[in-house]
């Protein structure tokens, strides 16, 4: 709604092209924002459309959101929301950033959709996800597995429908088994090794299956969402918009903060509220903060993974450092609260600011002395170059976000791409290198580490003055736009739809893991198993986030079952293999 | 390496607290558990509104003319809603961030108001101590004593006696509007 902006709409000559291409599939066009615009398109011409958009105009698949409209106009709707970046052929000054939203409306008689998987496989997780928690049904999805509901759930019980259950609703188990049916293997000697749900090191619960031949992995696949917590529905029933903003923190430990701010951004967007510029300045340095005390965390596990646990250690002893810089900023330490709609609900004080400063030379110093013995290290750099090769092929189609793309030499940064906050007020750079392996998405989080000090200094020295929360506007009903944030893993996009009576219509949130995790399996070929936790680590991986949950099953054949912490004990001390 | 390493870990010395043994220190505004003030406190429900978590609930009773303010700290996320929206500073964070307990109810803090009842029809409608703060803000605003008589007789009625008394004062003159 920011059309009285004096900024040209970015994206309309892409739009332009599809309607040249298309004709007359192509039925409507809404701008959210200068840089957001939907575009409604034909049924049938859906997955074409996507596909064109996301490799001839260089697009990246963000988020498929799937919305029960038949209250507003009689259909459900699908929204494919791509990152529009123009084809990397064409010369810089043909290139628009822009996000476009392909949208496409679904009889309710009939539910079926032409999936865009076999086209663009990006979209499989999200298909399926479509299909667990609406009933719409993906013609032509390969993989139908439940992703998202377990297996106890009753068939036809659709739960983000608006007039199946209520946020509460607990249905009764119908089946004692767990009947996933996970990818079959063939080949002489394969055993399958199932790690999982509960493993003691990871924390969170994700079940894994490696296919081994001898020790090296052939195929993997895997299931979450074990700790679904139906946070869409929840802030679909109850909670008015500001209260979302507290749901928003915490849908991750780690990045909570970062949903928050593309929470508020999505409906700020949605209403063309001006939030002033002191609130993004202050935004921006919580984001960083947040970021700060993500990539040491990841940094010490990858020590602790190929068993450097002193430095371990010392990486967590400097990482509480930003917690207190955190509690200091914001009252706790994690779970900021500090958004509402329109703004931010703390300043920064002279104090504050003063000891935050000084705290952040602390960490350069302390962090740098530690980064240069990690890298002198050479069995540290020999555990991890060239483990778990991500090729940028299979980048390109299943479109990862954060350190594990840029880490295959993609230099797609979100806080570049689509500014948001006070990213295009102050300078620095994205960090990106082409190893594609462990190594390179480890340097990437060092290096992204120094940026953001960099960042929060700047940050702190120019904010402005001012107000630090607009007040005083209201809510249009049924608008609904795109928020989006760098989260430390990656890319988080919120879609939100306002509704009536204070509430919201329906919020999609996707956390930058989801879209990791389907790569995750081509990451783990042709490594030995002792690698494979390593691997896993090195994407990052947010369980809680990408739940709003996912399950990977193991069929069980001749297995041998390996407790994880076994599997870890393994990759740290390299000896006594547990499959012999 | 390993000697840079070594140097670096003895020059920390010991990174550990010692807490619970010390007290630990938390920086100004932190935010710990809700401090209420039920002399303050005039039982409007703004924080009860606002609670993202429902921590803070209010129940009325109308046969006995009673609001009872309860929160639950098992529930509170301690996000300071409540303080910010409250009219009269009667909630406000403090430092207090232990709370554990073997038993439930420690964890639960009521207060009970009473319910002005309407000076028409006697029920109840509103918290007493409510409608005697914004009594007292007309009077803070400066509004004509005359004016203050006026609006006071009928903020003290509830709302339903409130519509028939103005119905019944317009209904002459829209009589006589269609007449003409």
């Amino acid at each position: 709604m920011l059309l009285t902006d004096e900024r040209p709409k970015l994206g309309m000559r892409y739009v332009e092209a599809l309607r040249k291409q298309f004709g007359r599939s192509i039925q409507d066009e809404s701008w959210q924002a200068t840089d957001q615009v939907t575009i409604t398109v034909d049924l049938n011409s859906l997955p074409v459309v996507v596909e064109t958009l996301y490799y001839q105009y260089g697009g990246w698949l963000s988020v498929v959101a799937a919305n029960d409209e038949r209250s507003l106009n009689g259909e459900f709707a699908i929204y494919y929301v791509l990152s529009v970046e123009g084809n990397e052929n064409a010369p810089e000054a043909d290139k628009e950033n822009c996000y476009m939203v392909i949208r496409s409306t679904i009889p309710p008689h009939s539910l079926e959709f032409p999936s865009v998987t076999p086209r663009v496989p990006a979209a499989i997780w999200y298909e399926r996800e479509v299909r667990d928690m609406f009933g719409l049904k993906p013609i032509g999805l390969p993989d139908e597995r439940r992703l998202v509901l377990p297996d106890d759930w009753p068939e036809g019980l659709f739960p983000l429908r608006k007039d199946t259950m209520d946020y509460g609703f607990r249905p009764a188990p119908v089946t004692e088994d767990e009947n996933y049916e996970f990818i079959e293997v063939e080949g002489e000697g394969i055993v399958e090794i199932p790690l999982g749900p509960l493993h003691i090191t990871s924390d969170e619960p994700g079940h894994f299956r490696l296919y081994v031949d001898g020790e090296h992995i052939v195929d993997a696949d895997y299931r979450l969402f074990y700790v679904h917590r139906g946070m869409e529905k929840l802030a679909e029933s109850r909670m008015n918009y500001d209260q979302v903003t507290f749901l928003a923190d915490r849908i991750c430990g780690i990045c909570g903060y970062a949903h928050n701010v593309a929470y508020a951004n999505s409906i700020e967007r949605a209403l063309g509220i001006q939030v002033p510029p002191r609130a993004h300045y202050i935004r921006t340095i919580l984001l960083e903060v947040e970021r700060l005390h993500s990539h040491l965390l990841n940094l010490g596990l990858a020590c602790h993974f190929v068993g450097f646990d002193t430095g371990f250690m010392q990486l967590f002893r400097v990482r509480e450092k930003a917690m207190k810089m955190a509690e200091l900023l914001t009252g706790t330490r994690k779970t900021y609260g500090m958004n509402l709609i329109g703004g931010v609900r703390r300043d920064i004080l002279k104090e504050q600011r003063t000891q935050t400063l000084q705290w952040l030379g602390e960490l350069r110093k302390e962090v740098s002395d530690l980064v240069a013995i990690l890298l002198e290290t050479p069995y540290i750099v020999q555990r991890t170059q060239n483990i778990g090769r991500l090729e940028p092929k299979v980048t390109r189609d299943y479109s990862p976000v954060g350190p594990t793309m840029r880490g295959s030499g993609f230099n797609r940064d979100i806080r570049k791409i689509h500014p948001y906050c006070a990213y295009d007020r102050i300078p620095w750079n994205t960090i990106y290198k082409d190893g594609c392996d462990v190594l390179a998405r480890t340097l990437i989080r060092a290096e992204e580490f120094f940026e953001s000090l960099s960042i929060t200094e700047q940050c702190l020295d120019t904010m402005p003055e001012g107000p630090i929360l607009t007040e005083g506007f209201s809510y249009k009903p049924y608008s609904f736009a795109l928020g989006y944030v760098e989260a430390p893993r990656g890319e988080d996009i919120h879609w939100s739809m306002l509704g009536d009576n204070q509430k919201i219509y329906r919020w999609r949130c996707r956390a930058s893991s989801y879209n990791n995790w389907p790569s995750l399996r081509y990451m783990l070929r042709n490594n030995t198993i002792s690698d494979a936790p390593l691997i896993v680590a090195s994407i990052d991986p947010c369980y809680s986030c990408t739940e709003r949950v996912t399950v990977v099953d193991v069929r069980k054949k001749d297995i041998k079952i390996i407790p994880y912490k076994e599997l870890e004990r393994y990759c740290i001390e390299k000896k006594d293999s547990p499959i012999k | 390496m390993v000697l840079k390493l070594l140097r670096e870990v003895l020059k920390v010395g010991q990174a550990t607290v010692p807490y619970p043994f010390v007290p630990v220190e938390v920086p100004p505004g932190f935010r710990g558990k809700p401090e209420y003030n039920p002399e303050q406190c005039i039982a409007c429900a703004s924080c009860t509104i606002a609670c993202p978590p429902n921590a803070l609930t209010m129940e009325n009773d109308l046969e006995y003319g009673i609001r009872t303010w309860k929160i639950f700290y098992g529930r509170c996320i301690f996000c300071a809603r409540c303080e910010e929206v409250c009219p009269t500073g009667a909630i406000r964070l403090g430092y207090d961030f232990e709370l554990a307990s073997f038993s439930r109810d420690d964890l639960i803090v009521q207060a009970e108001f009473e319910l002005a009842a309407c000076t028409e029809c006697g029920a109840f409608f509103t918290s007493a101590k409510e409608l005697e703060h914004v009594l007292s803000l007309l009077e803070q605003a400066g509004l004509a004593s005359e004016d203050i008589r006026v609006r006071s007789a009928i903020l003290r009625k509830c709302p339903e006696c409130r519509r028939k008394i103005e119905l019944a004062r317009v209904k002459p003159h829209v009589h006589k509007a269609f007449r003409e």
